[in-house]
This record gives structure tokens, sequence and C-alpha cells, in this order.
């Protein structure tokens, strides 16, 4: 159990920044996902904080010790990989307890600790096989057991999950986190899928070309993006944006539609000033045509999504989607109106791409 | 025409022809190896197995078949031996591609070399009164060696330079092999605390082990045709320390006796014996890489 604390860690291949600057603690027993799209130097962090990548500046600390110079079999860390990484000649079994026999605990240590992981994962059945005899949940699981076994000070996971199917995905999501609610280890999970990490984390760390672009749990993140990059990458469907510009009476108008902002949450907006708005589909209701606030569109698409439907809309040229439970009776070409709570809306600086929400 | 039938006729030719060649000379052999026909006298009788029984109690065979089955023992594994070490020490220590690729190119250079070439030169290095090895020895107060004129050192000696040839050669393939192994199971293992060296012999070499059994099957075949290095250097000698079976074969039929039967009911056995040795560790090995 430990607390990570990274401070200013860049990383570079050649002259080429991989990692600029993060800066990031973690404490005890927290379930932290880094979220960001391919290639934005989320695994490269992680496997600095494995020990697997050296770091070209900052430092890192585990639980106390500075461990940035450490081998990765000294820092107490456990990790698993997309790819499983199992031993491919070796047993489960031996798979599972490669790490406690190569650090010389004793086989009568070894055998019950072996027992109770196989027994957590489901995995007493598959002990004597190897590897390739198993299917990919299976595989998985046994990656999680020789992570486990280990009782490290923190887990790894780099997305463990993306090379399962749709439905295995989210069993063995749930198995990771009530794993976590069990041994309250502290845990860095690495996913490109926003949606798994709304549902795992504790707290998000959202990067985006190597840097971070908002820290916070999954709550925050979904109702206070930091940035467009932020709002846009957080929930399906993605969010409508429209640029606006300030009107009196804090109302931003783009062509004829027209929303009024909340006064309290964007105070500084002036009017003539422009604005990006960020609307989400599912913060959207169908309402009567005429009701004030609301945007009025002819459908252009409906996506059926089981409960709900996705229906997208030509509002005065801008394309717009919003999602509603009452999607059925709506047919290509159809008139309709829906209407978001001012509460909702979302407004950035077209420039910088900040919020311009004020806490 | 249906694709086995197109298999069939595409492979008829060419194995019709090898099994020509093959069985002609060994039925001629078998033929030979019935009568006692020297190149001394044309006249010849027919003798059965007279030859075969002969051989069982030849002293001088016994002794080519227990120099030829070390011959091999020595070679397959010094071969291997080298080159695992050196793979794993290039793959430890040298990450430069640049430096790597020059040290696989310089590897290679020895196979390259005809094997009499080979044998030349390093009949040289190991002279007593010229040699380079004799001079690095006598630096350090030993010697002069006489590699190969002592009869305990001869059948090394030689075997040195096979495994110069080979096992150099075998490093730039493992160490080919072992860049193309995925990274994650080392990643594993260094996280599970592995040492390097517990590294290789618990992950990386496991998992070349088929390849390895493929390497060492090679290096076996090739072993069996040792003769040109051996009767360059040595010409089975000092004694018949270092005279295998192909040399002692070729002595009795070619060069000295003229024995041509002996010598062709040697072959037959040769042959026999290889055939069942190979097929045997064949099966082995196959079992334990599976
Ligand atoms: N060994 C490497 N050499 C050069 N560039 C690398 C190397 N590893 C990763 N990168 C680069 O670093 C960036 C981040 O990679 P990575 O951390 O794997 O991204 P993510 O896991 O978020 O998809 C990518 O642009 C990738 O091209
Ligand atoms: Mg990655």
């Amino acid at each position: 159990m430990a607390n990570i604390s990274c401070t200013d860690i860049v990383k570079s291949y050649g002259a080429h920044p991989v990692i600029e600057g993060m800066n990031l603690d973690i404490p005890d027993h927290e379930f932290v996902v880094f979220l960001g799209p391919s290639g934005c130097g989320k695994s490269t962090m992680l496997r600095m904080i494995a020990g697997l990548e050296e770091v070209t500046g900052g430092r890192i600390v585990i639980g106390g010790t500075d461990v940035t110079t450490l081998p990765p079999g000294e820092r107490g860390v456990a990790m698993v990989f997309q790819s499983y990484a199992l031993y491919p000649h070796m047993s489960v079994a031996d798979n599972i307890t490669f790490g406690l026999r190569r650090q010389g605990i004793a086989r009568a240590e070894i055998a019950p600790r072996l027992a109770h992981v196989a027994q957590m994962l489901g995995l007493e059945p598959y002990l004597d096989r190897k590897p390739k005899n198993l299917s990919g949940g299976q595989q998985q699981r046994v990656a999680m057991a020789r992570a486990m076994i280990k009782t490290p000070k923190v887990f790894l996971f780099d997305e463990p999950l993306s090379n399962l199917d749709a439905k295995l995905r989210e069993k063995l999501r749930t198995e990771i986190r009530k794993m976590h609610l069990q041994l309250k280890t502290t845990t860095i999970f690495v996913t490109h899928d926003q949606l798994e990490a709304m549902t795992i984390a504790d707290r998000i760390v959202l990067m985006r070309d190597g840097r971070i672009e908002q820290m916070g749990s999954p709550d925050e993140i979904f109702e206070r993006p930091a940035t467009r990059f932020v709002a846009d990458f957080i929930g399906t469907p993605a969010m409508n944006f429209l640029h606006a510009t300030m009107q009196d009476g804090h109302v931003a108008r783009a062509g004829n539609i027209a929303l009024r902002l909340s006064p309290t949450d964007f105070p500084r907006l002036r009017p003539g000033q422009n604005v990006e708005l960020g609307l989400r589909p599912a913060r959207m209701k169908l309402c009567p045509e005429g009701t004030p606030g609301a945007l009025t569109g002819t459908v252009v698409l409906v996506e059926n999504m089981g409960a709900e439907g996705q229906v997208i809309t030509d509002v005065d040229g801008h394309e717009m989607s919003f999602t509603t439970p009452a999607f059925r009776g709506l047919a290509i070409g159809d008139r309709v109106s829906f209407a978001i709570d001012p509460g909702h809306v979302h407004a950035f600086d077209p420039q910088s791409g900040h919020s311009l929400r004020e806490e | 025409m249906t694709r086995k039938r197109f298999v069939t006729l595409s492979l008829v030719p060419a194995i019709g022809l090898l099994a020509t060649l093959a069985l002609v000379s060994v039925a001629g052999a078998v033929w030979f190896s019935l009568m006692n026909r020297t190149l001394r006298s044309a006249d010849y009788d027919f003798v059965g197995a007279y030859n075969f029984l002969r051989l069982l109690r030849d002293r001088r065979f016994m002794n080519a078949l227990e120099i030829s089955a070390l011959w091999e023992i020595i070679t397959v594994l010094g071969t291997l031996a080298l080159a695992v070490l050196l793979a794993v020490m290039i793959f430890e220590t040298v990450k430069k591609p640049l430096w790597r690729n020059l040290l696989c190119f310089a590897f290679l250079v020895p196979v390259l070399l005809p094997r009499v070439a080979a044998a030349f030169i390093w009949r040289f290095l190991y002279s007593p009164s010229l040699g380079v090895i004799n001079y690095l020895c006598g630096l350090v107060g030993i010697g002069p060696v006489e590699f190969l004129a002592d009869p305990s050192l001869a059948l090394i000696s030689v075997a040195v330079v096979d495994i110069w040839q080979w096992g150099l050669f075998f490093t730039v393939i493992l160490l080919k092999l072992l860049e193309t192994l995925p990274r994650d199971p080392i990643e594993a293992a260094l996280l599970d605390r592995a040492r390097t060296w517990e590294i290789h012999a618990y992950v990386t070499l496991p998992m070349l082990k088929g390849p390895l059994i493929s390497l060492a099957l090679v290096k076996a075949v090739e072993s069996l045709r040792s003769f040109d290095l051996i009767f360059v250097m040595t010409g089975g000698g000092p004694g018949t320390a270092t005279e295998t079976l192909d040399l002692y074969a070729y002595q009795m039929g070619i060069n000295m006796g003229g024995r041509i039967s002996y010598a062709s009911a040697m072959s037959i056995l040769l042959l026999i014996v290889t055939t069942v040795a190979f097929t045997i560790i064949w099966k082995a090995g196959k079992k334990w890489a599976s």
C-alpha cells in the first residue's frame, strides 16, 4: 500500500518529447485511470512508473521511497499487460508463482498463496494448463493472478481489457473494480476507452500530447470539463459544439439559435464575446415546438441504441444530436424541438479551448 | 487438375531422380559390401556377411565409432553453448543496431570460409613453432603445446575450429531470434525480479526451444560431414586419435588398403546407425519441444 508521487516527469525519445513535465500525486488506495487518445503517452508514463522505461527528467516516489533509478523488480509494483505477457512455456501455476520463486520464497509458503489467488480469480481448474490452451479472458485472469500474488504496493494495468470482446471486457472490468475494493491497493489503470474510465475510476487523469489536460473524479470530468478537448473526448454520443456570440441578457446567439446561459456559472461573459458552446446530447430533451429556449430542426438520422436513440438533426445548418427514449416516433425529415437546461450548457473560449465556467 | 494431382505430378520427377541416385549408390555399396573386392586385384568372391562380422571385431572401427560419437557430441554441444552464450551476451550488452549488425557481419565470415581454408588457417595458428596461440601460451609461461600432435588434445583442437565456424554463425541466428521475441514476457520477468540470466534461462531460451532443437539437428547432420576439416588438420592422427568413421572408411577403401568392399560395409553400417540415431533424436526432440 502506497501513495505515488511524480514530479516534473519528462520523457523524450531523441529530440522528440513524449511527456512534457507531468506532476501527479496519487494518494494511497486510490484507483486512478490514465485516459487519453492513442499516442498521448499513457503507456510511457505507466512504464516509467514501473521502471521499464527510464525517465529523461523528474522524480518518482512510491510509498516514500525514491524509485526513480531503481530497477523494475525493486519498486514493489506489479503490472498487467495488454498482451497478457504470460510465459508461454510455463503452466498457469508456474506463471503465477514465478515472481515469488525468484524472490526465494519457500514452496511451503507459495502453495497457500497460489491457492488463494487461484480461488479468487476462479483459476483452480486451469492451474496445470499452458497459457495457449486458455481463452483470452482466462489468460487475462492469469496475468492478474500473477500480479496479485506478489501483494505489490501498486498495481499497474496497461489497457488490460483491449483485446477482449465487449461482454468479457465489461465482466472483467467489474472484477477488477471488486478486487480493488477488497485489496485497496493503489492502482493505475491505462485505457483509451472513456466509458471504461468513467465506470472504473476514482479519479481520471485525462492526458493529451504528453500533458495532463484535466484531473478529477468521473463526475467532475463529465459535468465540468476544463477544456473543449475533454468535453469532446468524454461522453457518447459526443458533445455538440456550436460557435456563438454573446448578446445582452446572457444569451448566446448563432444564427437563429439563441441559448440563455447561467449568469452564475459564466459571470464574466460580455456581450459581443465569441464563445464555443457545448451541448451534451444526453442532457437535451424532446419538447413541444415553441417552448422558450428550444432548438428546432429536421431529423437527419435516427440511431437505435436500444433503450434510447440518438437523433441527429439539422438545426439552421448545424448538425446537432440528442438522445431520447421517444426516438421510435421520429422519422427522417420530421421537424423536432429539443431543449437543454441552462445549467448543462458548457461554454469554451474559441481560441484557447478553456472552459469559461467559474467555479 | 486437382491440387493433389498437381502436387504429385510436380514432385515425382525430382523425387524420382533423387531416389534413383540414392538407391543406386546405396545398392551399389550393399553389393560391394557382400564381396571381398580390393583395388589391388581384379578377381573377387562373394563373401556374404563376412565384412560386417569382421567390422564388429575391428578395434580400429570401434575406435572410429567412438571418435565419431565424441565428435558429434562435442561439436553440437559446443556450437550451441557458444552460440547461446554469445547471443545472450550481445543481446544484453550491445544495444546499438549499428554495432550489432557489424558484429553479426564479422561473425558470419568464418562460416563463409571454405572448410579447407579454415583448416589451414587454424593449422597455422596451432603451430608449435610459428603459431600465434603458442606464442600467447608462451607469454603466460605454458607450452609450446602440441595442439594437433597431442592425442589427448587433437580432437578438441579440431572441434574448436568447427565450433568457431558454426558457433559464430549460430550466434547470429540466435541473436536475430532473440530480437524477434515479444518484449512483454521479458518485461514481466523483470517486474517479477528475475535477474538477467534467469530471464534467459527461464523465459527467452525456453521460448526458443523449437528453433534450438532444429539448430541442434542441423548441426548434428552437418557435423557428420566434417571429413575435409579433420583430413586437412590431422588426417585422423595422431595415431587414430581423430579418426572418425568417414576418415577410416576413406583410409580403408581408397588411401591405404584399397579394400573397397570392407569400406562399403563400413559405410552401410554408418548409414544404418545414423538413420536410426537421427530418427530417435528427431522423435524425442519433437516430443520435448511440444
Ligand atoms: N520506443 C519509442 N521510441 C520512440 N517513440 C516512442 C517510443 N515509444 C513510444 N513512442 C512515442 O511516444 C508516444 C506515446 O506513446 P505511448 O505512451 O505508447 O502512447 P499511448 O499508450 O498513450 O497510446 C507516441 O507518439 C509514440 O510514437
Ligand atoms: Mg498504450
